[in-house]
Parts: structure tokens; C-alpha cells; sequence
């Protein structure tokens, strides 16, 4: 029979918890390709500590200033700074994919008030809770100086807001883990990740134009803040200073309830964890009642003028795509963001500068950096393969077939962004002239065609594997990144010098000339490589299968 | 003479220093149930991936029904099917969707790839969740695809890298029916697994590799014989595969170093 084991102390278990951290921490450096993972770290801890140090400074003078000035009520608002950082910035960590490993304890031999206290001593381990922290004792500095009489009420607010929040930060992280547990919601929140970043460039436009009738609505709303934590924090000091044990009391009284109610509540979550809550979305299996009735599809294939893998390839990449909650939000970016230039930048009434940018430089421009974004993708084009990749080396196909079907679905894609984009371009800035117009639009086709030559073969080179809907470690290959950027500028700089040609040789339907000549000689050269990329995929094989089935 | 599905001869394989697959001559007679065996790290996988173009060769020749692989590699791969390790799914595709794929990729007609998944998915149990991608499936429903995608096509061999491993056992009986009579059909099926009584009941002929080299081949029977010297002997295949793998002086782990856990 196997020893039965002694009870280990709590105290014991966190430490166990910590070095556990800490080791998984140091094995990962230790891995050869995470040398500049390790100078991020270094640099990224040199700026954060900097960051903490320096606001501490400002958080000393905050409440200094406002207990010595007499500006009580403004101590509520370094409060607010606290508590918005503190549950917020964990938040958008989790977005990137944050481990949640903690539920791993509990293969342990750990009763619910160890697993309760040590989540509660994980949260005090998190970077925003240690800067809160630190924040949160720079303030008592500050406001003893200032007072030295308030020193035992701020340390029991300061303790009070302390735990208050590192509560509640659990809380919202246990919710979090409980919602990105499941692949859909998983996407759904980077995806509205991603557009609240691109929607924060429309914040200066409908800042500048409703900014002013916005405000009286918003100060109607100011005193319902008052009963939020931050508030009642920076009230009770208020109190205190001023004498009034009554409301001092009140107010600490509320944070207290707020902070028995959040107890209970995470409480409840973390018991939920305990009793093993079922996080995994996988179905079992079952038969089948019956066969459902799926729908024969009848209808003529709309692919029929290409060969059958090519047509597969389409269609399994048009599904991809639509299933690719990030990829499928960049769609959405180009028009949304020549919106947002067009608004700063161009049209009758730009927020930038004062004259706006005339139709002729701002449409090659504009579809310059579409293509810029939307080509990107394309230099590793089989990112999200995963295990898959392995179908096409063992299905009876050339791979000429496979950056075929891909190429084709990227420009159907481009095709349909290009259109939108013009059709926004159209109605808020203006066509520009036929010359130019045409001088583009050969010019679109010559830095495609052109850059998917050199993208097919970055792509089978320099493959990295990509998962869908997560952020963290989703970094593409060095090298393809640089080939991309290279080719760009190289295509960028070539058609912005035959630009403007037009404009020195004063012949203006130069440029046009010379992108269609340029756009036939990139299509003849892209067919003429998919043999020579086909040989190169067979050799690259086992780097490309290697990479992506990790 | 018996037509060859699978002949290789002198198949090598390095990964810088290490001989995966050394020197192997392996000779599968057409409609044989090829059993491919050996430890952790023999060799077993880069045999298969080799075989199905999944990997190339250091050096040595591959012919899969009289056709040389490095020469004709497109029209060999019409012939044959697969279930890789890790099974190669494309994970955001549903069921359908996937085999459609495959059947098509694999020259099908529409109609007839349609046809197919429908039965397939049926047979495998996968009908009832027409609209759940592949990323949502328990580890056997996707095993289970990975067969009916390999097989979508009628192939004249099947590879099949662990196919039983995470399938329940109702599935795994219907999965072994139907191997079996796809054989009895004239289809050749090479498969490795670590479950020797498996390959034990379907398979009528055995190959075992150790460290990279085939170390025995032949009927089970042929197997036996060489074990206990008489044929007709009553010896399994664990038995016949620890004493040629043991031959070499691996031993197998003491149990009295682990005494505090008895």
C-alpha cells in the first residue's frame, strides 16, 4: 500500500504554488528560441517598475495635495484610478490568452477555504494588484504626511479597498475563465477586443462634433458614482478628516457589505470550481436517433470551371475564413478605417489640418495601404492549417493546386475589400481622375499578383503555426515578416515612383501604361513559379508538417 | 506470383545522427491485414509517414503496387488512404464538410462524394451533429472521421497509424467489421498499434521494427514457428514480440525498485 500523506499547511501550499510558478517560469527561458522573449521580459519589467515607481510619486503627491489644500473629495478620485486599473487591466491580459492554471490545484488534496484563500493569494500576485498595491501605500504615505491623525483610518479603508477589489478581481477572472473556456465566446470576445481598439479611432471625431451636448448627461450622472467602492473610499477619508465618525462609519460600512457580497459571490464560483464544474465544450458521443435531413444539394456547382481540389480548396478556405472570427473581423477594418481617414484626413470638413487631402492622392493611398494590411496574412498562408497541412501531401494533387485554390479565395476576398473601400471612397471623398483611376487599379493588380509569388514561397519557407481566436504567442515567423515588409516597400516604391512619372513626364497616362504592362508581366511570372514552388513544397514538406502540427 | 501492394527496399531514414529507419525491406502481399509493430521510438511512424509521402526517404526505394512512389508519387496516392498520427484534420470544417473535402481532393464526382460522407458519417455515428466542427469532437468521433475520410475513396491500401486508439469499444467493433471485410475485398491494410492483442485477432501477417531496423516479418503462424520452433504453437504475439525485442538485451523495468508502492 502506498504512505498516507500528512496534511500540509496552507502556508506551505502557496509557497509549493509560488516555486511552482516561478519554475515553469525559468524552463521557459531556458528554451533557446525564447532568448528575445527573455530581453521583452527584461525590458518590459524595466518599463513596468518604472511606471509603478513614477505613478507612486504621483499617487504620494495626489494625496498629499488634496488632504493639505482641503480637497477631500478629490482623494475619491485616485481611488477610481486604483480600482479601474486593478479590475480592468486583467481583463485585457486575459483577452491575449492569460493562463488560468489555477483550476490545476485542485487535483490537490486542498479543502475549499485552502483553494479560496490561496485564489485569493493568486490575485495578490497579479502585476495590477501589485502596483494597486504599491499605489495604495504611496497614498497612506502621502495622506499621513499631509495628516498624520488619519494614518489607522487610511490603513483601514486602504485595507478595506485592498481586499475589496483583489475579491473582486477574482471574481470577474473566474466569470472569464468560465466564458473563454469555450472556443466561441473565446472568439467573440477577441473579436469585440479588437473592434473596441479600432472604434477608439472614432473617439476624436465624435468627440469634437457631440462632445459638447454630451456633457450635461453625463454630469446628471455623476452622483450615482457615489455609490460605487472608489467613491465611498474616498468619502470615508474624507470624514475622518473632517471629523464625522457617523458618516466615516457609514461609508465604511457600505465598502464592508460590498465586500461580504463580493466574498460570497466568488465564494460560490470557486465552490462551483471545486465540486468540478465542466469547463470543455467537447460533445460526447451518441447515436445517432436518426439521420437528419441534411438538404441534398442539387444545385450546380458554381465552381465547376475549376478543377475538383482547387474548387475544394475554395470552398474549404472560404469556410475557414467565415469561421475565423479575427480574419473575418478584418474584413470589416479596411472600409471602417478609410472611414475613420477619410473623416481626419480628406472630405469637406477634415479634423486634421485644414485642408483636406484631394481624391487623386488619397484614392492610391488609400488602396496602397488595404493592400498592406489584407496581403499580410498571405505570407504565411497555411497559419491555421494545424494538422490538416498533412491532407494535402498525402491526397493524389500537385500543390500548384493548393496556392491556387488559397490565391484565388485571397483575391476574391481583396476583390470584394477593394470594391467596398471604393464604394466608401466614392461617397466620401470623390472618384479621382480616369488616368488615375486606372493607373490604380492596374497597379492593385500588378502589387497582388506580384506579392503572392513572393508570399507562396515565404509561406512554405518560413511557416509558423496560428490558432484561432487567441492572441498570445501568436507571433508570425521573423523572416516572413521581413520578406513582407521588404516586398512591400520594394512594390510600394516602385508604383509610387511610376506615379508619379505621370505628373514629371507630364504625360499622364504613363502611370496606367506602364502598371498594365507591369500587372501582365506579374501574372505570366505568377504561373510560371507554381511548378517551381511545387518541387520547393515537396522539399520543404516535412519543416512545413513540422511546424504546423505542433 | 501474388501481386506486391507495399515493396521497400533498403528504406532509410536520418534525422542528423539518428537512424530512424534503417536498411527496411518490407514486402506486403495485396489484400493482406499487415500488422506493423514495435516499441516507442522504433521507428513505426517515419515508416508510415515515409510510405504515404509524408516524409522523404534518406535513401532507398518505395513501390506501392508496382508503381515507384518517387516517380509517380500523384498517381500512388489515388491508390491509397490514410490516417495519419495526429490524424490531419482540418478542425474548423464539420464532419461533412471534411469528407466532401477529402472526396473531392480525391477526384470524386460531386454526387458521389455526397453519397459517401452520408453513408460514412452514418456508419461512424457522426450523422447527428451536422453543424459541430471538427475542433468540438471527443478525440474518438475524430478518429472515427479520420478513418472515413482515409477510406472515402476506395483505396487499394490503407494506412492506418493507430486507428483504435481513443475509440469505444462499439465503434472499434464496428471499425474492425469493416477493415476486416474491406480486406476480403482485396484491400491491403498496414497498421500499426500498440494493443498486440488487437493486432493479434485482424491481422494475418506482422512486421516488427526495433531501432530502426526490421528485426521479423512474416505470417503469425511463420512467427510462431521461428519462436517455438514448431508450427501450430499456442505462443501470443506479446510473447513473440518481447522475446525478439528483448533479444537485444532491453530489459524490461524491475518492479522491486518500486517496493514502497506494494
Amino acid at each position: 500500500m502506498a504512505d498516507v500523506t500528512r496534511s500540509v499547511s496552507m502556508f506551505e501550499q502557496i509557497r509549493l504554488v509560488a516555486g511552482l510558478r516561478w519554475r515553469i517560469l525559468a524552463n521557459s527561458l531556458r528554451k533557446k528560441n525564447n532568448r528575445l522573449d527573455l530581453i521583452g521580459l527584461i525590458l518590459t519589467g524595466v518599463f513596468a517598475s518604472i511606471l509603478v515607481i513614477g505613478l507612486s510619486f504621483a499617487f504620494y503627491a495626489g494625496a498629499y495635495a488634496f488632504l493639505s489644500q482641503g480637497r477631500l473629495e478629490w482623494m475619491a478620485l485616485l481611488f477610481w484610478g486604483i480600482f479601474l486599473f486593478w479590475q480592468i487591466f486583467p481583463v485585457f491580459v486575459a483577452g491575449f490568452g492569460a493562463n488560468f492554471e489555477f483550476r490545476t490545484l485542485l487535483r490537490f488534496p486542498l479543502s475549499l477555504r485552502a483553494f479560496y484563500i490561496i485564489g485569493l493569494a493568486y490575485g495578490f500576485a497579479d502585476f495590477s494588484a501589485l502596483a494597486s498595491v504599491s499605489w495604495l501605500l504611496a497614498m497612506t504615505a502621502g495622506a499621513t504626511v499631509a495628516k498624520p491623525g488619519v494614518l489607522p483610518a487610511m490603513l483601514l479603508i486602504v485595507a478595506l479597498f485592498m481586499l475589496l477589489n483583489v475579491t473582486l478581481e477574482r471574481l470577474i477572472g473566474s466569470w472569464l475563465e468560465r466564458l473563454l473556456a469555450r472556443r466561441r465566446t473565446r472568439e467573440i470576445f477577441f473579436g469585440l477586443f479588437v473592434l473596441s481598439m479600432i472604434s477608439l479611432n472614432f473617439l476624436s471625431p465624435l468627440m469634437q462634433r457631440y462632445g459638447a451636448s454630451a456633457r450635461p448627461g453625463f454630469l446628471r450622472l455623476l452622483p450615482y458614482f457615489a455609490w460605487f467602492p472608489p467613491s465611498l473610499a474616498g468619502s470615508a477619508l474624507a470624514a475622518i478628516t473632517r471629523l464625522q465618525p457617523a458618516r466615516f462609519l457609514l461609508n465604511s460600512g457600505i465598502l464592508v457589505l460590498y465586500l461580504v457580497l463580493f466574498s460570497a459571490l466568488l465564494w460560490r464560483r470557486f465552490a462551483a470550481q471545486y465540486r468540478g464544474e465542466e469547463l470543455s465544450e467537447t460533445e460526447a458521443p451518441a447515436r445517432a436517433a436518426g439521420r437528419p435531413i441534411t438538404g441534398k444539394d442539387d444545385s450546380p456547382d458554381r465552381l465547376s470551371l475549376l478543377s475538383p481540389p482547387v474548387a475544394a480548396i475554395v470552398r474549404k478556405e472560404f469556410r475557414y475564413l467565415t469561421r475565423n472570427g479575427f480574419a473575418y473581423l478584418t474584413l470589416l477594418m479596411p472600409p471602417l478605417l478609410i472611414m475613420i481617414f477619410s473623416m481626419n484626413f480628406a472630405g469637406r470638413h477634415p479634423t486634421v489640418g485644414g485642408k483636406g487631402v484631394s481624391a487623386e492622392m488619397f484614392f492610391p493611398g488609400m488602396m496602397a495601404y488595404l493592400i498592406l494590411i489584407l496581403m499580410a496574412p498571405a505570407y504565411n498562408s497555411f497559419a491555421y492549417e494545424g494538422r490538416g497541412i498533412q491532407t494535402y501531401f498525402t491526397a493524389p494533387l500537385r500543390f500548384r493546386d493548393v496556392f491556387l485554390g488559397k490565391n484565388l479565395m485571397l483575391v476574391s476576398v481583396l476583390s470584394v475589400e477593394i470594391a467596398l473601400s471604393l464604394a466608401m471612397l466614392t461617397w466620401r471623398v470623390g472618384l479621382p481622375s480616369a488616368h488615375m483611376l486606372v493607373a490604380t487599379c492596374a497597379a492593385i493588380i500588378f502589387t497582388i499578383v506580384g506579392q503572392l509569388t513572393i508570399a507562396n514561397w515565404s509561406s512554405i519557407t518560413f511557416p509558423r503555426k496560428m490558432e484561432f481566436g487567441q492572441m498570445r504567442g501568436q507571433r508570425q515567423s521573423g523572416m516572413a515578416v521581413l520578406v513582407a515588409f521588404g516586398s512591400q516597400i520594394l512594390m510600394g516604391g516602385i508604383s509610387a515612383v511610376i506615379l508619379f512619372t505621370g505628373n514629371w513626364t507630364g504625360n499622364v497616362w504613363l502611370p496606367a501604361e506602364a502598371f498594365v504592362f507591369l500587372a501582365a508581366a506579374a501574372v505570366g511570372g505568377y504561373f510560371a513559379s507554381l511548378d517551381a514552388l511545387t518541387k520547393l513544397a515537396e522539399k520543404k514538406k516535412e519543416l512545413l508538417i513540422e511546424a504546423l502540427c505542433r | 506470383m501474388p501481386e506486391m501492394a507495399i515493396q521497400t527496399q533498403k528504406l532509410t531514414r536520418r534525422f542528423g545522427n539518428l537512424t530512424a529507419v534503417d536498411g527496411v525491406d518490407l514486402q506486403v502481399t495485396a489484400g493482406q491485414f499487415f500488422g506493423f509493430l514495435g516499441p516507442n521510438g522504433a521507428g513505426k511512424s517515419t515508416t508510415i509517414k515515409i510510405l504515404t509521402g509524408l516524409l522523404a526517404p534518406t535513401s532507398g526505394n518505395i513501390e506501392l503496387l508496382g508503381v515507384d512512389f518517387a516517380a509517380n508519387p500523384v498517381e500512388v496516392k489515388r491508390q491509397i488512404g490514410v490516417v495519419p498520427e495526429g490524424m490531419g484534420l482540418f478542425e474548423r470544417l464539420t464532419g461533412s464538410e471534411y469528407l466532401k473535402f477529402v472526396g473531392r481532393m480525391y477526384g470524386l464526382d460531386r454526387a458521389t462524394t455526397e453519397r459517401r460522407s452520408e453513408e460514412l458519417l452514418d456508419f461512424m455515428q457522426l450523422a447527428d451533429r451536422p453543424r459541430t466542427m471538427i475542433a468540438d469532437y471527443s478525440h474518438g468521433m475524430q478518429k472515427k472521421l479520420a478513418l472515413a475520410a482515409a477510406v472515402i475513396h476506395g483505396p487499394r491500401i490503407l494506412f492506418l497509424d493507430e486507428p483504435f486508439e481513443g475509440v469505444d469499444a462499439l465503434a472499434a467493433g464496428a471499425l474492425k467489421a469493416l477493415l476486416a471485410r474491406m480486406t476480403e475485398r482485396g484491400t491491403t491494410i498496414f497498421l500499426t498499434s500498440h494493443v498486440l492483442e488487437i493486432v493479434e485477432r485482424l491481422c494475418s501477417h506482422v512486421a516488427i521494427i526495433h531501432k530502426g531496423r526490421l528485426v521479423a516479418q512474416g505470417s503469425l503462424e511463420e512467427l510462431r514457428a521461428g519462436i517455438s520452433g514448431e508450427a501450430g504453437s499456442k505462443t501470443t504475439l506479446e510473447q513473440i514480440f518481447l522475446s525478439i525485442v528483448g533479444q537485444d538485451g532491453t530489459e524490461r523495468p524491475q518492479l522491486e525498485e518500486l517496493s514502497w508502492l506494494m
